[in-house]
């Protein structure tokens, strides 16, 4: 199975090969040696690489997790080629537009746009409520509002998908 | 001595308090809001009352409620920790005519302190050093202009009412004066109520260091030397240490004297903080904290003093057991605070539920949390979750074990703050204790590139072998299932906030 990681603006295409019990992983095509164990299922990983050992920390889901190491914190994104191809054409179909999530944990106050609503770049479509001030969330280009994901009311955690833009490009 | 006491606050310092009470064999009583029936202070507690509500105005912030619950449980004194209505003269004055004993400072030191320019004028009648400015509110900028001129620039302007950062704009020329003006009073009145703007001289590389100092009811008063939080971002202290890297012995005596009289100045009881600017080896009075620090154990791990078992001590009348010249400094202590916020996102809060935890150990570690497993780290309450401290000979050998500890400890489930501590403590501007004030905001929190790989390949392994369960078993998945798992939590999360009437 092929998977594309991605830290920060750097990627690691993998492949993890499993033939005859035994699992291989691939890293930019070349082998990479691992012995990869969890001590729970909740996360908890111990790894030994190149004669060394690691204890980890893994949270998330996955598409988009966090590793803990060594008291260091990295944020990542998952892909098998499936989600590529799916995002990639979701990408295509929203024609430069896309999804706009919440920055930060909050409450939406309120939802100022409908769906299929005609936007303009820098238009206002939804308050979200954090750190006790009102946040406009504003579009990120010029649109049409293909859909909305949450409604007044609700508390949505941070990276969570507030509303979906489609582009000019899509029309 | 008291027989039961009740603690008016949550979290870590709730069980602070309650951690050194019970060596002294006394009760105690917790309170408790709806969010925090689960909480440990609750659990720790000998009673535990619950104040129902879930903001902190119809709990924590209550003092009907609290002192209801303090007649029913018949406590004799109330401890109100930092926070919440620590700092409140009025609650003060309620809780003493209530015929129950203040674990703090008196009425009239909380309110001379509480206020800026009230607090700047009594400080500059005992002599205290302050940083040149104005003592009296300025009417506008025009006004401010002719002002700056006699105490120089750069100039701060500050809200009277102020704290935490807000209302406060650097003016260095005086064309820039007008505009600052205007911002500054909006700022102020939209988040203390009260447009009032001071002057001062802003000071350039500028360190905080607080003295620690403790009085009894009898006008014995000792200080407990210095600490340095000189890490901070917009208020917000990070790591805090003790003692500081700067000072020398004469400008650290000196400055415990000076915080002496501070404190004789508005007649002190209790432990309470004076905080100082120390620019190019001025120091200046900023503000006098009346109350326990959340960054006290620093000043215990070097002195040995349980600052919380003097503060009872005193407000049960006792005279003070220690004396100047038995007081010494021995070793370096380094505190690291854990917020739930995610540093190398802007210091964003972060919420969630804490799916894993692991405490650090070994020698000469502590940690002060409240934290469990399971437990829900929402928006309602402060976002500190706990603090690991650390106790060495000198000063490396606390930075080492602090970096040590760092790596050891795991909070699962929410961002935290402790890559950004670690940040600064790897970076050589802090081992050489060459940095200021805004050394923090110029850190660009990153981990290191080296691990990436390593990571990328774990994170890969565990998402193929989550999948692969969810495949083999669905009865496995339900129970492994990432995320399942987090998806029922935030739902789980939003309806209990539902449930409570916090969400309309």
């Amino acid at each position: 199975m092929k998977l594309f990681v991605q830290i920060g603006d750097r990627e690691y295409p993998l492949e993890i090969i499993e033939e005859k019990g035994q699992r291989k992983v691939l890293l930019d095509g070349e082998p990479f040696g691992i012995d990869y164990r969890e001590a729970d299922s909740l996360g908890q990983v111990i790894v030994m690489h190149a004669g060394r050992s690691y204890g980890l920390s893994i949270e998330g889901d996955p598409q988009r997790a966090h590793v803990t190491l060594a008291g260091y914190s990295y944020a990542l994104t998952m892909e098998d080629e499936r989600e590529r191809a799916a995002s990639l054409a979701a990408k295509e179909a929203l024609g430069g537009g896309g999804p706009l999530e919440a920055t930060m944990p909050g409450i939406v106050v309120e939802v100022l746009v409908q769906e299929g609503d005609r936007v303009q770049a820098g238009q206002p479509l939804l308050i979200l409520e954090a750190m006790k001030m009102q946040n406009e969330i504003v579009a990120s280009g010029d649109g049409v509002v293909d859909r909305i994901a949450v409604r007044a009311g609700e508390t949505v955690p941070s990276g969570h998908v507030l509303i979906v833009l489609r582009g000019p490009e899509a029309e | 001595m008291f027989r039961r006491i009740l603690i008016a606050n949550r979290g870590e310092i709730a069980l602070r308090i309650i951690r050194t009470a019970r060596e002294m064999g006394i009760e105690c009583v917790a309170v408790y809001s709806d969010a925090d029936a689960t909480a440990l202070h609750t659990r720790m507690a000998h009673i535990a009352v619950p104040l129902h509500g879930t903001t902190p105005t119809e709990s924590y912030l209550d003092m009907d409620k609290i002192l209801a619950a303090a007649r029913d449980t018949g406590a004799e004194a109330i401890h109100p920790g930092y926070g919440f209505l620590s700092e409140n003269a009025e609650f003060a004055r309620r809780v003493k005519d209530a015929g129950i004993a203040w674990i703090g400072p008196p009425t009239d030191a909380i309110t001379v302190m509480g206020d800026k320019i009230s607090s700047r004028r009594a400080m500059q009648a005992a002599g205290v050093p302050c940083v040149p400015g104005l003592t009296d509110p300025v009417d506008d900028a025009k006004a401010a202009i002719v002002a700056a001129e006699s105490i120089g620039y750069p100039i701060a302007i500050k809200a009277a009412a102020g704290g935490g950062g807000k209302g406060i704009r650097i003016v260095r020329e005086p064309d820039e004066m007008a505009s600052a003006f205007r911002t500054a009073s909006g700022e102020a009145l939209s988040s203390f109520g009260d447009g009032r703007l001071y002057l001062e001289r802003y000071l350039d590389r500028p360190r905080h260091i607080e003295i620690q100092v403790l009085f009894d009811q009898h006008g014995n008063g000792v200080h407990l030397f210095e600490r340095e939080c000189s890490i901070q971002r917009r208020h917000q202290k990070l790591v805090e240490e003790a003692p500081s890297s700067i000072l020398d012995e004469a400008t650290r005596e000196a400055m415990g004297q000076v915080a002496l009289q501070a404190a004789h100045a508005v007649q002190y009881e209790g432990a309470g903080t004076v905080e100082f600017l120390w620019s190019g080896g001025e120091f200046f009075f900023l503000e006098m904290n009346t109350r326990l620090q959340v960054e006290h154990p620093v000043t215990e791990m070097i002195t040995g003093v349980d600052l919380v078992q003097e503060q009872i001590l005193v407000a049960a009348g006792q005279p003070l057991r220690l004396r100047q010249e038995d007081l010494r400094i021995s070793g370096h202590s380094i505190e690291v605070r854990i917020n739930a916020e995610d540093p190398s996102a802007g210091y964003l809060p972060s919420t969630g539920t804490l799916h894993n935890l692991r405490a650090p150990g070994g020698p000469w570690v502590r940690l002060d949390t409240a934290m469990y497993r399971h437990m829900e780290v929402g928006l309602t309450y402060d976002p500190m979750l706990g603090k690991l401290i650390v106790w060495g000979p000198d000063r490396v050998a606390a930075i080492e074990r602090m970096k040590r500890a760092i790596a050891e400890m795991n909070v699962g489930g929410v961002r935290t703050s402790l890559p950004a501590a670690l940040q600064v403590l790897e970076h050589e501007r802090f081992v050489s204790g060459d940095f200021d004030t805004h050394f923090l905001e110029s850190l660009t929190i990153e981990p290191p590139q080296e691990y990436e790989e390593l990571v990328a390949v774990a994170a890969a392994l565990f998402r193929h072998g989550a999948i692969r369960r969810r495949t083999m078993d669905a009865q496995a998945a339900a129970r492994t299932d990432w995320k399942e798992r987090g998806r029922r939590d935030v739902s789980a999360f939003a309806k209990r906030r539902l449930d409570r009437g916090e969400l309309s």
